[in-house]
């Protein structure tokens, strides 16, 4: 069979495994918020539950159905594209999402960029120079890295400069107000999340690099007179780095999760924080849209992922 | 002398160094240190910037009572009444005076008769468009406020029977009975005035357009999670005012960034509730602004411990006093970083109360002794009451939502308990769930929480333990307590109600149904170039801020 035609199946296959993914992922993300303690109703009537009130409430939000009904319902308007309306605010979820998302994911891509830009070079280097001075301070760092949460990063990257210079990074500011700012204000938040998942990567391309510097094709190619930089970044690192491609789709989960208390700590409005305050709230539309969204995102790139393997290593397939 | 000696004479001591302050604070009214702005002369612009915690949760006054959405809401909106706001005002006072109300009159002890300002106009918005307001929105607002499913502020008017609109200017309220709080009630941060033309255009008032009213400010753009931003309201019935012409509210979930948006100059007010900086934080905010402006005064919110009477042992009034006796408010609030050790201890009405409250020492010999803490004397009288060894209980508390000085409370309270006896074992539970079911007394025998931020005195009494209330989670029925309460609510002659709000106060300590409790005496600080502005307790931000001026 011809490689492209293989490759055609093999994404065709990856798809077809999405779908059932995407369903059990949806009834998870349905069931799960509506087993958190604690009752919406009771939540938006507060400290004066009358009765009456809680029942009434109950049924004009749906909640008094059967829950295998609400969860059919619910997947039928997810199929038309309806997300539904927040219990709160009665803001369209899909419209809040689509407000929200660019934000997130902005940050996300991003914080990758970051990620890679310090992680994968740091890695080459103390790879080049193991157990050199540059090995030890990069894997100082990269312990550093780890080792430091984002968050007390952020607020201190936060506080101090407000108390010795009067200096705190920018608010937010949208796109359609200032390009240019909006694009600036992540920068801070993105290495903040980034750094930390740079530590993670230069500590796998080190040892992947070194491993694969070991092996008789680049014995055979230092034998050959090349030069370092093409026997390392042509021959070596196209194969050290197709476990760090995996790493960086599993970074997609990691950032998504870390984005969550950047955002609360920078204010800037993206999913984690929505997700968190519908949460709190038991805002289970929102919840479940925002989890759908989040899990159909970690499917693709995962799909994405293994894709990439297989262009990056012709000897993979499935 | 023994450790416990020592520590029961160490916290008798902490205790009267407290009563003491809360004692100055009654007498002498709270500390500040605010600039005089009366000999200057008001100058008109700028942008007042704050600083609150957390997002709106929509914009229906009749549909919640957060704080969330009441403090945006207060620069949009106006009320017949309201507490007065300004510098002459000293916080802890909340004397009345009309707002759209222009004069009112209580022919009989259950009607009040109110006259409307004149020439008052909705913000010039859609769909209201500037009309003039009328009585029939009075009516249409208070019709909607108690007839709505889910207004959890229902309890605030609940005595109103009938409401009329005599002329375009004039409303009549008739209570079912004599109620000697309505005019408070009135006053309430839950009550504004809001237009039928938004209802009925968006079907409730939870949409940030639907956020249309009579107030200071217009509410021009809401960014979820980032901002809100007011323009002055050209039409504001109250000549010349507001002075600022915009206002900037930026929502700030987190303590850091907001300590570091004050310090670095991005705020005029300090970044916590009723513009509070940490006592531990104000020192460097001292130092970082130089001319800052400042007021102490005590806060209403405080800790609160709920217990079952129906559930052993607590129907045993001997156990309830050893809780107290367990329980040494002087090292929470000595621990905490808001608190630094500077707080009050709270009878049933709150110290912020100043006028209500009853003083410490004016309770019963036994009402008194449960604000000294002690450890022998608590294991003493778990002793008579047949726990010579103690007992073993549960207590529920929020896992988060009220911040780590409260996490850090219960861990102090749980500690002392325990050296006294008392084994009690923690469920933290989530704090949606918590709020939704714990305060309303889904527990099995204790829990430790916050209590409310109600303007009126009464709440913390009548809400409580008043039978059939939905936050009497106790259960108290005491036919005695009971018609003390009512009793005060048809005393209409402010001296005699006091006297009968104390001997409540009395009665609850003696009963030991409510012991040893505290606040924080909080400080509120505004940069040196704000003038005329001063805090106080509630939600009304935007009345206090009405007459601030920017002096740059």
């Amino acid at each position: 069979m011809a490689s492209g035609l293989r490759m055609r199946n093999y994404v065709l296959r990856r798809l077809l495994v999405a779908i059932p993914s995407l369903l059990i992922a949806s009834f998870i993300v349905f069931t799960l918020p509506r087993l958190i303690p604690g009752d919406v109703v009771q939540l938006m009537l507060e400290e004066k539950a009358y009765g009456k009130d809680l029942e009434d409430l109950r049924a004009k939000l749906g909640l008094n159905r059967p829950i295998h009904v609400q969860y059919v319902d619910w997947l039928g308007a997810i199929a038309r594209g309806d997300f539904g309306e927040s219990l709160w605010t009665r803001q369209s979820v899909l419209s809040e999402v689509a407000r929200r998302l660019p934000v997130t994911a902005t940050l996300g891509v991003m914080a990758i960029a970051v990620a890679v830009a310090i992680g994968i070079p740091i890695g080459v280097i103390a790879a080049t120079r193991q157990d050199g001075l540059l090995d030890f301070v990069a894997r100082s760092a990269a312990i550093l890295g780890l080792s430091v949460p984002a968050f007390v990063t952020a607020i201190v990257v936060t506080l101090l400069p407000a108390i010795w210079w009067g200096w705190t990074p920018p608010r937010f500011v949208a796109f359609s107000k200032d390009p240019a700012g909006h694009l600036v204000q992540f920068i801070l938040p993105a290495i903040i999340l980034g750094v930390a998942s740079a530590a993670g990567i230069m500590r796998l391309t080190r040892g992947m690099l070194l491993e694969v510097l070991r092996q008789d094709y680049v014995r055979t190619a230092w034998a050959k007179g090349l030069r370092e930089r093409v026997v390392v970044l042509k021959h070596a690192l196209k194969n050290a780095v197709i476990p760090v491609v995996t790493v960086l789709g599993l970074q997609v989960a990691t950032i998504a999760g870390g984005s969550v208390i950047i955002e609360w700590i920078f204010g800037i409005p993206g999913m984690g924080q929505f997700l968190v305050d519908a949460i709190v709230q038991r805002d289970y539309p929102v919840i479940q849209g925002i989890n759908l969204v989040i899990v159909t995102i970690i499917v693709v790139t995962n799909l994405t992922v293994d894709v990439a393997y297989a262009v990056l290593d012709p000897r993979i397939r499935y | 002398m023994s450790r416990r000696s020592v520590d029961h004479d160490l916290s008798r001591r902490q205790v009267l160094k407290a009563g003491a302050g809360a004692l100055a604070l009654a007498v002498t009214g709270p500390q500040l240190a605010a600039s005089p702005a009366e000999a200057q002369t008001p100058k008109r612009g700028g942008t007042l910037r704050l600083t609150v915690i957390t997002d709106p949760l929509h914009f229906d006054p009749h549909q919640t009572i957060s704080f969330a959405t009441m403090v945006p809401l207060s620069f949009v909106y106006s009320r017949l009444l309201k507490v007065k706001a300004g510098p002459s005002v000293k916080p802890m006072t909340y004397p009345l005076e009309g707002d759209l109300a222009e004069s009112w009159t209580q022919p009989n002890d259950t009607t009040y008769v109110f006259k409307l300002r004149k020439g008052v106009r909705w913000h010039p918005k859609p769909p209201v468009n500037g009309r003039e307001l009328t009585a029939d929105d009075v009516k249409y607002t208070y019709d909607r406020f108690l007839s709505i499913k889910g207004n959890a502020n229902r309890p605030v008017l609940e005595t109103v029977e009938k409401i009329e609109v005599l002329d375009k200017h004039t409303v009549k309220f008739t209570l079912a009975e004599p109620n000697a709080w309505f005019l408070d009630h009135l006053a309430s941060t839950s009550t504004w005035i809001v237009a039928k033309e938004c209802v009925e255009k968006f079907g409730d008032l939870k949409k940030v357009e639907s956020a249309v009213g009579t107030g200071p400010w217009m509410l021009e753009r809401w960014e979820p999670n980032v901002r809100l931003m007011y323009t002055r309201n050209p039409n504001y019935f109250v000549s010349g005012l507001p002075y600022a012409d915009n206002v900037e509210v930026l929502i700030d979930k987190d303590p850091a960034s907001r300590l570091a948006s004050w310090l670095a100059g991005k705020t005029d007010f300090a970044p916590e509730y009723q513009q509070c900086v940490r006592w531990l934080e104000l020192p460097l905010a001292k130092q970082r602004k130089p001319g800052l402006q400042t007021a102490e005064y005590a806060w209403f919110t405080s800790g609160s411990t709920g217990i079952k009477l129906g559930n052993p042992p607590f129907g045993d009034i001997r156990v309830r006093r050893a809780l107290s006796r367990a329980t040494n408010q002087a090292e929470i609030y000595e621990s905490l970083a808001f608190s630094q050790g500077n707080w009050v201890p709270n009878p049933a009405v709150p110290a912020a109360h100043a006028e209500w409250s009853i003083p410490i020492d004016q309770l019963g010999p036994e009402g008194r002794k449960l604000y000294e803490f002690s450890i022998p004397e608590a294991k003493k009288l778990l002793a008579e009451a047949g726990f010579p060894n103690g007992f073993k209980t549960t207590v529920e508390a929020p896992g988060t939502g009220y911040g780590p000085d409260f996490d850090d409370s219960v861990q102090i309270t749980l500690k002392n308990w325990k050296e006294a006896g008392i084994d009690a074992q923690l469920q933290l539970k989530e704090y949606g769930a918590f709020i939704s079911s714990t305060i309303f007394g889904k527990f099995d025998q204790m829990f430790l929480g916050l209590r409310g931020a109600w303007t009126d005195p009464e709440s913390y009494f009548y809400r409580i333990f008043m039978p059939g209330q939905p936050l009497n989670v106790m259960g108290v029925n005491d036919p005695k307590l009971t018609e003390m309460i009512k009793l005060q609510r048809r005393t209409l002659d402010v001296p005699k109600r006091k006297q009968i709000v104390f001997d409540i106060q009395r009665y609850l300590a003696d009963q030991a149904l409510f012991g040893s409790n505290g606040s924080v005496r909080v400080v509120s600080a505004w940069d040196a170039h704000i003038k005329n502005f001063m805090p106080n307790n509630g939600f009304d931000y935007g009345g206090r801020m009405m007459a601030a001026w920017i002096d740059k």
